[in-house]
């Protein structure tokens, strides 16, 4: 019972962390979902030459979406997002501003490296001015999705060691308690998988009893900090940004804790070794 | 039936047993005798594999247990009868499960089962205790059931060290003489102790170990 709860909360940390880092990494693609390349096109360009850009643009396989901007949408909301400043461009008798494409690039191509590439490829295609997008941003927010990637590789290490070695332990004082059972196996005749298999698969059980009742723990603080955050209002809105494991990640901790259960019990049993007869 | 060549073993540098040759046929019954320290558990714990000599070669049952894989032991254990003088028996099994368990660890139906634990219960005059816990026998039954577990598989040989170390003079009488019922089915069997009654009571062939060397033989015809 101790050790199920051990490895409970053990796991439970696992579980947290996970649950952060998969939040994070979902808001860090929400972010990226907002990365917009801009292509302005050259001044004067034939609406056949326009249509041919766009064409291009959309056999690209790097572009999710795209977005026409015709020089008077531009100027409409130049003189909608700035009132005061629309003045500005009233004395230069015609629109300066130039058409242009939004370019949303698909989930593969939103790597700082190919953005690069991809806005250096697209500014050679005839008909195309400027490619522009923030760079800064765009590696700022891969330098973050990597930080949380590599922390949370190694605090899921650490954890799941820690996991191993509680579960080692636990069946270590029970190969302990019943070495001398295990010395009258032995001596009966019983072969060593005979006498290991019920200690692997306790360790097993052990593991998954213990994600499962970790994941129930999460979920439990899980739902009670959604509604603390929906009745106190602040950050409002973020509750819904929050999600839980999906079912099929929830079986694969449980099959995880499974695995470390076996794992930490097969370690204890190696290093206890052979019961001497 | 138990071969011995030349067979030496020691423990940090102190000989446990010397030079020791012997042989012992099937169906005997021999004795293996000596004080405390002797080598006599060495040499028993050597037929069941649970030691490895230093030198020389074992044989039992015409396998060559020095030369044995760590998973055929096991299958050595399944021929070899064991009886101990502090009977090893699971204290949270009942009689019955505790003399089951050689069979449960070879996987014999549990028709065989009943049927085999039966018979050796029977045997060994301790039917009527199956369903008890060890802790609720005397001494004496609590020697019946170890010998009703080493016997349930029909062993080709039974060792036993020191099984009457524990018991009063009439047990020990007792003892023996299902001893000698075990042999008197074709049964090998050696029993190891230093207690003259025993060597009295089976009055078979004795072999004398002493500072871990074998002594010449005195046969006794019974």
């Amino acid at each position: 019972m101790v050790a199920i709860l051990t490895t409970t909360f053990t796991l439970a940390c696992v579980g947290v962390f996970l649950l952060l880092y998969v939040n994070l990494r979902a808001a860090a693609g929400w972010l990226q979902d907002d990365i917009k390349i801009m292509v302005y096109l050259d001044e004067r360009l034939a609406s056949d030459s326009v249509a041919e850009v766009e064409r291009q643009l959309r056999g690209d396989r790097a572009v999710a979406s795209l977005l026409f901007i015709s020089k008077e949408q531009a100027l409409g909301e130049f003189k909608a997002q700035f009132p005061s400043e629309s003045h500005l461009l009233e004395g230069l008798g015609q629109n300066p501003l130039p058409a242009s494409f939004v370019v949303a690039l698909s989930p593969f191509f939103r790597s700082p490296d190919a953005v690069k590439r991809w806005a250096e490829r697209v500014r050679q295609v005839s008909g195309v001015s400027k490619v522009d997008y923030n760079q800064d941003w765009i590696d700022a927010l891969a330098t973050v999705i990597r930080s949380i990637e590599l922390v949370a590789i190694g605090i899921g290490v650490i954890l799941s060691a820690a996991a191993v070695t509680i579960i080692a332990n636990t069946i270590r004082l029970t190969l302990f308690a019943r070495r001398d059972e295990i010395a009258i196996l032995r001596l009966i005749g019983a072969t060593t998988s005979f006498i290991r298999i019920p200690y692997l698969l306790e360790g097993a059980v052990l593991g998954a009893l213990g994600s499962t009742l970790s994941l129930v723990m999460l979920k439990v603080m899980y739902e009670l900090f959604r509604q603390q955050m929906r009745t106190t209002g602040r950050f409002s809105g973020i509750e819904n940004f929050m999600a839980f494991f999906p079912p099929s990640v929830c079986l694969a901790l449980v099959a995880v804790g499974m695995g470390l259960g076996f794992a930490g019990s097969f370690v204890s049993i190696r290093r206890f070794g052979e019961v001497k007869a | 039936m138990i071969r011995l060549s030349h067979v030496s073993k020691q423990y940090d540098q102190r000989p446990a047993l010397s030079d020791v040759t012997l042989e012992i046929g099937k169906g005997e019954f021999v004795l293996l005798m000596g004080p405390s320290g002797a080598g006599k558990s060495t040499l028993l714990r050597m037929l069941i594999g649970a030691e490895r000599p230093d030198e020389g070669e074992i044989f039992v049952h015409q396998k060559n247990v020095t030369m044995l894989k760590r998973s055929e032991v096991p299958y050595l254990r399944r021929k070899v009868g064991t009886v101990f003088q502090d009977f090893r028996l699971l204290p949270k099994k009942s009689v019955f499960d505790n003399v089951a368990l050689p069979l449960l660890v070879q996987g014999a139906s549990s028709a065989d089962i009943r049927r085999k634990v039966t018979e050796a219960l029977r045997a060994v005059g301790v039917e009527h205790k199956r369903d008890q816990l060890p802790a609720g026998l005397s001494t004496g039954e609590q020697q019946r059931v170890c010998i009703a577990r080493a016997i349930v598989n029909g062993p080709v040989v039974l060792l036993a060290d020191e099984p009457t170390g524990n018991l009063d003079p009439a047990l020990t009488s007792e003892i023996i003489e299902l001893f000698k019922l075990i042999n008197a089915r074709g049964t090998t069997v050696v029993v190891a102790t230093h207690d003259p009654q025993v060597m009295a009571l089976v009055n078979r062939r004795v072999l004398t170990l002493s500072q871990g060397r074998l002594l010449p033989e005195e046969r006794v015809l019974g």
